[in-house]
C-alpha cells in the first residue's frame, strides 16, 4: 500500500479530518476565543488587542492561509467520508440506534455545514466590513469595539443567529474532540470516559464563551 | 416453567437480485424454552405444510460460537440481548401476542442471498488479507517457550472471541467493519507470533475493507453495543494505532 492509498484509505481520511480539525481548534479557535473575551473588558482593551493583531500581519496571513487549507481539507474529507458511509449503510428498514449513539455524533454533518455557513456570514459581518477609526493612547486605529456593538445592538435576529450557530459549535466540538482522540489510536472507552467528559465540557464551554460576546453586545 | 406463546412475525422475504418485502406469519404455540431459531423452525414446518416456501436463515452450531446466525430483530442485531447470538436468544424474552419484525443484517457490502441470509464473504476476504500467521510452526511448541505477559494474552484472547457474525457491520450507522477488522488485527498485534507480519497485515486488511465498500468508523460505538461477544472499541483504537505506526514504518 503506497502512502497515497494510505492517505485515501478510510483511516487515512479520518486522520486528515481529525488533524485539520485539530489545527483549526488549536491555532484558530482558542486564540480567537481569547481575543474575544477581551471585548468584555471594554473598548480600550479590545481595540488595543485588534491594533496589536494588525501589527502582526505576516503571522496573521500565515495563519489565515493555514486555516483556508485546513478547512478545505476538512470539508473535502468530511464529504468523502459521509458519502461513502451513506452508500455503505443503505436500505435499512428497521434498525434502531442504541442510546450509545449521541446526538452530537449523529449531527456532525449538520453542525459542520451550519458552522461553514456561519463562518461565511461572520467574515462578511466583521472582516470585510468597513470600520470606523478611533484614537487609542494617541494612536489612530480601527474602532472594532464600536463595530461589534453596532452589529448587535437593537438587532435580536442577528443575536439569535449567532447564539444558534454557537450551539452547532458546541455539538460539533463535543463529539469532534473525543472522536479525533480515538482516531489517533488513544482508547476512548464507551462508558465513564474522562476524555468524553472533558471533550463535552471544553466543547460546550467554548461555544458558551463565544456566545457571551454577542449577548453582551446586545444588552449593553 | 415454560409456557406457550403466540407471536406475529413480520419477516423479510427476498430472492437474490429481486426486490424484497416483509411478509406476515403467525407463530403459534411457541414454547418459551425454545430458542429464536427453534421458533423459526416451528414456523417453517407450518409454512411447508401450507405449501409456502420456508424462511431461509443461516445457522450452524446453535451454541453461540460459530458466527453463522444473526438477523435484526425488532430493530436490534441478534435481538439486542447483551452478549447473545440469535441462536442463544430464548423465547422467554418475548411476550404472548408480541409483534416480531425480522430483517436480515443490512449493509451494502452484505448483499441478500435469500430472505434472512446475507453474503458475508467480505469478512472472509478481509481475513484472507492477513488475518493469520503464515510462518510454519510445526508441532505444537513446548508451553512457555515464548513468554507472553498475562495481560497481553488475555487481551489477545478477548479480541479472538470475535466469531465474525457481522452484527457490528449491520448495527454501524456507516456499515463499517472496523470492529471486526480491529479484533482480528489486535489478536495478532498483541502476540509475538503476529509481529513479523504486523505492518503489512494492518495495511492490507484495511485496504480490503475499504475496497469492499464497508463504511468509515465515526466513533459512534454502536458496533460494541451490538457485538454478541463483547468486543470492545479499545480494539478500534489499537487498529488505528497499528495503521498509523505501519505507515510511519514504526513496526
Ligand atoms: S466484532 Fe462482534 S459483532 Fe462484529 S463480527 Fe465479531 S463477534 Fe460479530
Ligand atoms: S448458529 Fe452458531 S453462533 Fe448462532
Amino acid at each position: 500500500m503506497s502512502i497515497k492509498t494510505s492517505i485515501l484509505s478510510s483511516i487515512g481520511q479520518k486522520l486528515l479530518l481529525a488533524t485539520s480539525g485539530l489545527i483549526m481548534f488549536l491555532l484558530f479557535l482558542i486564540p480567537h476565543m481569547g481575543g474575544n473575551v477581551l471585548f468584555l473588558f471594554g473598548p480600550d482593551m479590545f481595540n488595543s488587542y485588534a491594533h496589536h493583531l494588525h501589527q502582526l500581519v505576516p503571522i496573521v496571513i500565515g495563519i489565515e492561509l493555514l486555516m483556508l487549507t485546513s478547512i478545505s481539507v476538512h470539508m473535502i474529507m468530511a464529504f468523502r467520508v459521509v458519502l461513502a458511509n451513506r452508500k455503505a449503510a443503505d436500505k435499512r428498514h428497521t434498525l434502531k440506534s442504541s442510546k450509545e449513539r449521541s446526538l452530537a455524533a449523529r449531527l456532525m454533518p449538520v453542525s459542520g455545514i451550519m458552522i461553514f455557513i456561519f463562518i461565511v456570514k461572520h467574515l462578511l459581518d466583521f472582516k470585510f466590513y468597513e470600520k470606523a477609526k478611533t484614537t487609542l493612547h494617541g494612536v489612530e486605529t480601527y474602532d472594532v469595539y464600536a463595530m461589534v456593538l453596532s452589529r448587535f445592538q437593537g438587532d435580536p435576529v442577528h443575536l439569535v443567529f449567532y447564539v444558534l450557530f454557537m450551539v452547532a459549535v458546541g455539538f460539533h466540538l463535543s463529539h469532534a474532540l473525543q472522536s479525533s482522540i480515538q482516531t489517533y489510536g488513544i482508547y476512548v472507552p464507551r462508558e465513564g470516559s474522562k476524555i468524553k467528559l472533558i471533550s463535552a465540557v471544553v466543547g460546550w464551554g467554548m461555544a458558551a464563551t463565544f456566545a457571551i460576546i454577542p449577548i453582551f453586545a446586545f444588552i449593553k | 416453567m415454560s409456557k406457550q406463546i403466540n407471536l406475529t412475525l413480520k419477516v423479510w422475504r427476498q430472492n437474490r437480485g429481486e426486490e424484497g418485502k416483509f411478509e406476515t406469519y403467525e407463530a403459534k404455540n411457541i414454547d418459551t424454552d425454545a430458542s429464536f431459531l427453534e421458533m423459526l423452525d416451528v414456523v417453517n414446518d407450518e409454512l411447508t405444510l401450507k405449501g409456502i416456501e420456508p424462511i431461509a436463515f443461516e445457522h450452524d452450531c446453535r451454541e453461540g460460537i460459530c458466527g453463522c446466525c444473526g438477523s435484526t430483530v425488532n430493530g436490534k442485531t441478534h435481538g439486542s440481548h447483551e452478549r447473545t447470538t440469535l441462536c442463544q436468544l430464548h423465547m422467554r424474552h418475548f411476550e404472548d401476542g408480541q409483534n416480531v419484525v425480522i430483517e436480515p443484517f443490512r449493509a451494502t457490502a452484505f448483499p441478500v442471498i435469500k430472505d434472512l441470509i446475507v453474503d458475508r464473504s467480505g469478512l472472509d476476504e478481509i481475513i484472507a488479507e492477513g488475518g493469520y500467521v503464515s510462518v510454519k510452526t510445526g508441532n505444537a511448541p513446548e508451553a512457555s517457550t515464548t513468554p507472553i505477559k498475562k495481560e497481553m494474552a488475555e487481551a489477545a484472547m478477548d479480541a479472538a472471541e470475535c466469531i465474525g457474525c457481522g452484527a457490528c457491520v449491520a448495527a454501524c450507522p456507516n456499515g463499517s467493519a472496523m470492529l471486526f477488522t480491529s479484533a482480528k488485527v489486535s489478536q495478532y498485534a498483541l502476540l509475538p507470533q503476529g509481529h513479523p507480519e504486523r505492518a503489512q497485515r494492518v495495511k492490507n486488511m484495511v485496504a480490503k475493507m475499504d475496497e469492499l465498500g464497508f463504511g468509515n468508523c465515526s466513533n459512534e460505538y454502536e458496533c460494541a453495543v451490538s457485538c454478541p461477544k463483547g468486543i470492545d472499541v479499545k480494539n478500534i483504537a489499537r487498529l488505528n494505532r497499528e495503521f498509523i505506526k505501519a505507515n510511519l514504518g514504526k513496526n
